[in-house]
């Protein structure tokens, strides 16, 4: 249980999509010009968050992990698949996509057309390959962890483009300078945002397990520790990118 | 008389140039100027910006006077710590001495002075390209920087930060009450994670203290909650008076918590700072550490844990450490980056506070995470206000839908026009 709480607000915080990991962020700057598309938005990636993360978990568990085949039969125990991870995440995320697409159109053609383009953009947004690309890597233990990791991850995206909309709709009287006004701005509001989410960062580290050393830890070496983490991170983020385009 | 008349012919003969803004500004800094509206319709009131600002900076002179003797005091006493000898604080024994004073002022004041001159460099360069006049905005920012700093940053960093506070989290925005984020707290934030082994750790805390460590006279400036974040809340010499009128270590101007008080009462009293602010925060701080002094009761969790320490703390005296204080009355009450609705200002401030102690107690890199949970906040301001707005608007939405005129009843009597108030 305690377990769950944690990577609940891990996810939501500590490792927030956008803040912690720059992910998303095309549908992230585009769309949040008003609150209520913005929330739209949100709520798609939160759903499709949480059904794709724990699909391509059961995905890994048992098709591609190095010995995940091993439930057809002895001769199958070295396979390892992990190779196509890529191409059946992407083709899961694409399937569900289009399913929300459908389903948002029958029931509520108004965001329907507000989201426009957005929805099945939604298909490659990085933020959802990440999602289950993370799952992966950090090596997620259960299925109702990958539904919980899913579900958070999308909540703190949501919670992102809600404030970012927010503060674009307060700021969209301000006399910003020309060359600025736009995307700028935003790149720079977001840029202001992480700074507010990094009080998050390195938070529950630690606990009854801590040996004595760590105790007597500087904030620097946090620091450290936290930007060497980000960097192997934001290289895998990178590739995702790649793979994205 | 002959200044201002100076001043007022100075500025007759660049009206229309470039450097305009720039004599204006001094113009109207020392004097009301010359000058009358022509048309149209004004509000006129007293309190106008540059009187907001100064209210304010009045409430600071006490903290940062405090934060002078202090800084001698604790340097002082620093140096008799490590030589064995342990001080106790008396006002005029020990603590109003020209000593204290002198030392205070001399590592003090060059902080105040940067923090002006380059913050108002910038405000003047920008207002002279931008062409517009000066704003006072950065009257009270400049102010609060140095407050909130360790007493040792090097001035070149706090050069640093301040153009970048200024310029990326206030100008671009388009100047004064337009920005998002408190310019103050976004230069402490930049301060903090570009140069984070002079902003945090034991040693910074106190004058010299970087200067002479490993030295033959070392001296230790821990700070009460540096204290507890390493479990050694036992070896700590401070008793609940010391924190309450200030006789600790920490950043220049957040130690006196009666001072602030006093500050806050005043801001109150004139209704610069929003009442409901401050209270919810100190509400939300002292909810929080309910929480955690309540699950330290319940046994959930020992003493070995690295959170004891702090967890443990006494509730109520999470207020009198730290920079809790001074963050909730000069930086939480800032009315352009704060909520802007009478509902939203009680969730904001309550999470001010809340998360506060929650950053102080669950996050060892961040003891000192006051500032770090306003600017959170103030980026969730605008989303607070904006469903406080939609909520007001369905309710009355509401209520104009269900508002029905009733027909006349059999007697001919005319009844009320009945509003439903939901």
């Amino acid at each position: 249980m305690l377990e769950h709480v944690e990577l609940f607000f891990k996810s939501i915080f500590i490792d927030n999509m956008v803040f912690a990991t720059f992910l998303g962020m095309c549908s992230y700057l585009a769309v949040s010009k008003k609150v209520t598309t913005a929330v739209g938005l949100g709520a798609a990636v939160i759903f499709v968050l949480a059904v794709t993360v724990p699909l391509n978990w059961l995905l890994d568990q048992y098709l591609l992990r190095d010995g995940a085949l091993a439930w057809l039969g002895p001769e199958y125990a070295d396979y390892n698949l992990s190779f196509l991870s890529f191409i059946l995440f992407i083709a899961t995320i694409a399937t569900m996509v289009q399913l929300v697409e459908i389903v948002v159109e029958k029931f509520s053609p108004a965001l329907y057309n507000s989201l426009g383009i957005f929805l099945p953009l939604i298909a490659v947004n990085c933020a959802i390959l990440g999602g289950s690309l993370f799952m992966q890597s950090r090596d997620i233990q259960s299925l109702g962890l990958a539904f919980n990791y899913g579900l958070s991850s999308g909540i703190g995206w949501f919670l992102a483009i809600l404030a970012i909309a927010a503060i674009r709709e307060k700021i969209r009287y301000s006399n910003v300078p020309p060359p600025l006004r736009g995307l700028g701005i935003t790149f720079i509001i977001t840029g202001l945002m992480a700074i507010g989410f990094m009080s998050f960062g390195g938070m529950l580290t630690g606990g009854d397990e801590a040996p004595k050393e760590v105790e007597q830890k500087t904030a620097q070496k946090v620091e450290e520790e936290k930007i060497i983490k980000e960097t192997k991170e934001n290289t895998v983020s990178y590739n995702n990118a790649i793979i994205n385009e | 008389m002959s200044l201002k008349s100076n001043l007022h012919n100075l500025k007759e003969r660049y009206k229309g140039k470039k450097m305009a803004p720039a004599f204006n500004a001094i113009h109207t800094f020392l004097y009301a100027p010359n000058e009358t509206t022509h048309s149209g319709s004004h509000v006129r009131v007293v309190d106008d910006l540059k009187r907001t600002m100064n209210t304010v900076i009045m409430a600071l002179v006490p903290v940062l006077l405090f934060g002078i003797f202090n800084a001698g005091y604790q340097h002082n006493a620093a140096v008799d710590a490590a030589n064995g000898v342990i001080r106790q604080a008396s006002i005029f024994g020990n603590f109003l001495t020209w000593e204290n004073f002198i030392m205070g002022a001399w590592t003090v004041l060059p902080l105040v002075i940067v923090s002006y001159a380059v913050g108002l460099a910038v405000e003047f360069l920008f207002a002279v390209i931008k062409g517009h006049e000066v704003e006072e905005g950065y009257l009270v920012t400049g102010m609060l920087v140095p407050l909130i700093v360790p007493i040792d940053t090097p001035l070149w960093m706090l050069a640093v930060a301040v153009v970048f506070g200024v310029v990326i989290g206030k100008e671009v925005f388009g100047g004064t009450g337009m920005n998002i984020l408190n310019p103050a707290l976004t230069i402490r934030a930049f301060l903090f994670f570009a140069y984070p082994t002079w902003m945090s750790g034991d040693k910074v805390w106190v004058h010299q203290a970087v200067d002479l460590a490993g030295g033959p006279d070392a001296i230790s400036g821990e700070t009460i909650l540096g204290y507890l974040a390493q479990g050694k809340g036992a070896e700590m010499s401070y008793s609940v008076a010391d924190m309450f009128f200030g006789f600790i270590p920490g950043s220049v101007g957040e130690t006196s918590t009666i001072l602030i008080l006093l500050g806050g009462l005043f801001l109150i009293f004139s209704k610069i700072a929003s009442w409901r602010i401050m209270v919810s925060a100190v509400a939300g701080a002292l909810v929080m550490g309910l929480i955690f002094n309540g699950v330290v009761d319940a046994g959930w969790i020992t003493e070995t844990s690295k959170f004891y320490g702090l967890m443990s703390f006494a509730f109520w005296q999470h207020l009198i450490v730290g920079g809790l204080a001074f963050g909730i009355v000069y930086m939480a009450t800032d009315p352009v980056t704060g909520a802007q609705t009478n509902r939203g200002k009680w969730v904001y401030g309550f999470f001010i506070g809340f998360i506060s102690v929650l950053i102080r107690v669950f996050n060892p890199a961040y003891p000192e995470g006051v500032f770090l949970a306003i600017l959170l906040m103030n980026v969730f301001a605008p989303t607070i206000d904006h469903y406080v707005v939609r909520g007001n608007i369905n309710k009355r939405l509401k209520r104009a839908k269900n508002a029905t005129i009733l027909p006349r009843d059999v007697e001919g009597k005319a009844q009320e026009l009945k509003a439903e108030t939901v």
